[in-house]
C-alpha cells in the first residue's frame, strides 16, 4: 500500500473545493444541497485518509517545504479536527438553506447556495494549512486564506442589513488584526533575522538577541492572535459578528477559527517562553477573559448571543491550558467544545427557523420535541461542565495542569466562574423544561440532522466518560 | 547617509497613523485605507530590516522581501473583498459611515 503524505489531505481538500465551484457554476439545472453531500462525502473521505498519514517530527535542520511545514502529531490530530468541524458546518449549511434562499428576493430558488456550500470547504484547507505551519510566511497566508473566506461567509446574507454590520465589523477588526500580526512578525524578524519558529528560537536562545524588541514583536502578535481566539481585550467583534453572521457561520467561526487560533498561538509562544515576561502577560489575559466572558453572559437574552460570550469564557479555561503550557489538555478541551458547541448550534438553527432566537422561543420545547430539547440539554450541561459530559473533563484536565504549575489565581478565578457559568446555560434549560408556550405543534428534523445531532449527543457522553482515545491520539 | 533606524522611524509613524485613522474616522472607506497604510508600514520595515542585515555572502535576506510580496497580494484580495462588502452596505442602508452602523447592541 502506498503511503498518504499529509500535504496531500490539503490538495483533496482544495480539488474538492474547486470541484464544487465548478458544477456550481456549469450545471445550473441542479438541486444545489447535492454539492453540499458531496462536499461532506469528500471530506469524509479526506479524513478516513488522514488516519493512514504517518505524523513526522520537524526539525532545526529542515529545508525547502518543510522549513515551511510540519506534519507532526499535533498538525494531523487538528486536520482531522478542523475536517470534522466543517463536515458538521455543512450539515447545519444544508438545514439553514431555506434561510438564505428567503435572504435573496427576486433571485431564482437556487441563487447563492453553491458559493455557501464551496467557501467552508476553501475555508477548511486553510484551517489545515494553519494547523502545519511553522514559518510566520505560511502563518500569514494561511491566516488569511481563513480570514477572506470568512469574511465572505459572515457577510453572506447581503440583504440583510444586520448582517451587513457584521460582515462590516468583523473587515475591520480582522483586517486591524492582520496589521498588528505583520508589524509583530517584521519586528522579531528585525531581531532574530529569521522568520521559522525554530530557528526563531535559536536565535532567542543566544544572549546577544535584543530582548526587548524581540518582547515588543511577540505582543504585537499577541494582540492578532487575540483576535482570532476572542481573548479580552480583544473580544469587541465577537457579539455583534456572532449574533449578525449566517447561524451555521457562527458555529464555524466559534470553532474552527477558535482552534486553529490556539494551536498557532501555542506554535508561536514556543520560542518565546525562554522570556519570563511571556507566562505573566497570558496569565493576565486569560484571568481577564474568564471574568469578563462569563459575567457580561449573565444578563443576555438572545441565545446566539448568549453563545457568543460563552464562547469568550471559554477562551478563557483554554488560555489556562496556555499559560501552564498543555497542548493535550488544551487538545481535550477543543475536542470537548466542539461537540458540545456544534450541538447548541444544530438545535438552535432548526429551532430559530420555527420561532426565534431569543430564549424565550425556546419556551415549552421539552413538549413540543422532546430530541431537540434533550439535544439542547446535553450541550448546555456539558458547556456548564457538569460532571459526566464531556465539558467536565476538560475544565478538569485544564484546572488540573493549573494546579501542577502553582497557578492559584487561574484555578480559583476559574472554579468561581464555572459557578457563574452555571447560572446562564440552565436559564435555557428552564425555559426548555419548565416553562409553558402557547405554540404546542411538532417541529420537524431531517434524517441528516437527526444523525449528526445523535452522533454529537453520544461522543459528548462518551469522551465524559471515556476520554482515553483523544488523550492517546494527542499524547506526543 | 540613511540608517536603519530612519527607517524604523518612518514605519512607526506610518503605522501609528493609519492606526489612529482605523480609530477616529468615521467614513468606511477612510477606514479601509488606513488599514492599507498599517501594512504598509509593516512592509517597510520588513524591507529595511531585510537590507540592512547582510548575512556572510554580503546578500540581504530575500526571504523576507518575497514576503512582502505575499503581504501587497493578500492585501490586496483583502480590499477587493472588503469593497464588494462596503458596497452591499451602501445598497442596504444608503451610507458608508460607522456610525450609523450600530444596531447590534450589548
Amino acid at each position: 500500500m502506498t503511503m498518504i503524505t499529509a500535504p496531500e489531505l490539503e490538495i483533496a481538500v482544495l480539488v474538492l473545493g474547486m470541484a464544487i465551484l465548478l458544477v456550481e457554476a456549469f450545471a445550473a439545472k441542479i438541486d444545489k444541497r447535492v454539492l453540499a453531500f458531496v462536499g461532506i462525502a469528500g471530506l469524509a473521505l479526506v479524513l478516513v485518509a488522514s488516519f493512514f498519514v504517518t505524523p513526522g517530527s520537524s526539525t532545526s535542520q529542515a529545508t525547502g517545504f518543510w522549513s515551511f511545514y510540519t506534519a507532526d502529531r499535533l498538525s494531523i490530530f487538528f486536520k482531522q479536527f478542523s475536517l470534522v468541524t466543517t463536515i458538521f458546518v455543512l450539515i447545519l449549511m444544508t438545514d439553514y438553506a431555506p434561510v438564505l434562499r428567503s435572504s435573496f428576493p427576486g433571485a431564482t430558488l437556487q441563487a447563492g447556495l453553491g458559493e455557501f456550500f464551496a467557501l467552508p470547504i476553501f475555508t477548511c484547507v486553510g484551517l489545515m494549512y494553519l494547523v502545519s505551519a511553522i514559518d510566520f510566511v505560511f502563518i500569514f497566508v494561511s491566516l488569511e486564506l481563513v480570514t477572506i473566506s470568512f469574511y465572505v461567509l459572515v457577510s453572506f446574507t447581503r440583504r440583510n442589513p444586520i448582517t451587513l454590520e457584521a460582515g462590516t465589523k468583523y473587515l475591520v477588526l480582522s483586517a486591524l488584526s492582520t496589521a498588528f500580526l505583520v508589524y509583530g512578525i517584521a519586528w522579531i524578524f528585525g531581531v532574530t533575522g529569521q522568520t521559522n519558529l525554530q530557528q526563531i528560537a535559536d536565535a532567542l536562545a543566544n544572549p546577544a538577541t535584543d530582548r526587548n524588541a524581540a518582547l515588543f514583536g511577540m505582543v504585537l502578535i499577541l494582540v492578532a492572535l487575540g483576535f482570532k481566539i476572542a481573548a479580552v481585550p480583544f473580544q469587541i467583534w465577537v457579539p455583534d459578528v456572532y449574533q449578525g453572521a449566517p447561524t451555521p457561520v457562527t458555529a464555524y467561526l466559534s470553532v474552527g477559527s477558535k482552534a486553529a487560533g490556539f494551536v498557532v498561538l501555542l506554535r508561536v509562544l514556543e520560542p518565546f517562553l525562554a522570556l519570563p515576561q511571556t507566562q505573566r502577560l497570558i496569565v493576565v489575559i486569560a484571568l481577564l477573559t474568564l471574568i469578563y466572558g462569563n459575567l457580561a453572559a449573565l444578563p443576555q437574552a438572545n441565545l446566539k448571543r448568549l453563545l457568543a460570550y460563552s464562547s469568550i469564557a471559554h477562551a478563557g479555561y483554554l488560555l489556562i491550558g496556555v499559560a501552564c503550557f498543555d497542548a493535550s489538555a488544551i487538545g481535550f478541551y477543543l475536542v470537548a467544545y466542539l461537540l458540545m458547541t456544534l450541538l447548541s448550534f444544530a438545535v438552535l438553527i432548526i429551532v430559530a427557523q420555527q420561532t426565534g432566537e431569543q430564549i424565550d422561543d425556546f419556551d415549552g420545547l421539552a413538549k413540543r420535541s422532546p430530541f431537540l430539547a434533550f439535544a439542547m440539554l446535553i450541550g448546555m450541561i456539558s458547556l456548564a461542565g457538569v460532571p459526566f459530559t464531556a465539558g467536565f473533563l476538560g475544565k478538569f484536565f485544564i484546572f488540573y495542569a493549573a494546579i501542577l504549575q502553582h497557578q492559584t489565581a487561574l484555578v480559583v478565578t476559574g472554579v468561581i466562574t464555572v459557578g457563574c457559568g452555571f447560572y446562564y446555560y440552565l436559564k435555557v434549560i428552564r425555559a426548555m423544561y419548565w416553562q409553558s408556550s402557547a405554540r404546542v405543534d411538532k417541529i420537524p428534523v431531517n434524517g441528516l440532522s437527526r444523525l449528526a445531532i445523535s452522533a454529537l449527543i453520544i461522543a459528548t457522553i462518551w469522551l465524559g466518560v471515556y476520554p482515553q482515545p483523544i488523550l492517546d491520539a494527542l499524547k506526543r | 547617509m540613511i540608517t536603519l533606524g530612519d527607517y524604523l522611524i518612518v514605519s512607526g509613524i506610518l503605522f501609528v497613523i493609519g492606526f489612529a485613522g482605523v480609530m477616529l474616522r468615521r467614513n468606511l472607506i477612510i477606514i479601509l485605507m488606513s488599514l492599507e497604510l498599517m501594512l504598509n508600514a509593516a512592509n517597510l520595515s520588513l524591507v529595511a530590516f531585510s537590507r540592512f542585515r547582510v548575512d556572510s555572502t554580503g546578500l540581504p535576506n530575500y526571504d523576507v522581501q518575497v514576503f512582502v510580496f505575499f503581504i501587497i497580494t493578500v492585501a490586496a484580495a483583502e480590499v477587493a473583498v472588503g469593497l464588494a462588502i462596503i458596497v452591499a452596505l451602501y445598497r442596504a442602508r444608503q451610507t458608508t459611515d460607522v456610525k450609523d452602523i450600530s444596531s447590534l447592541k450589548f
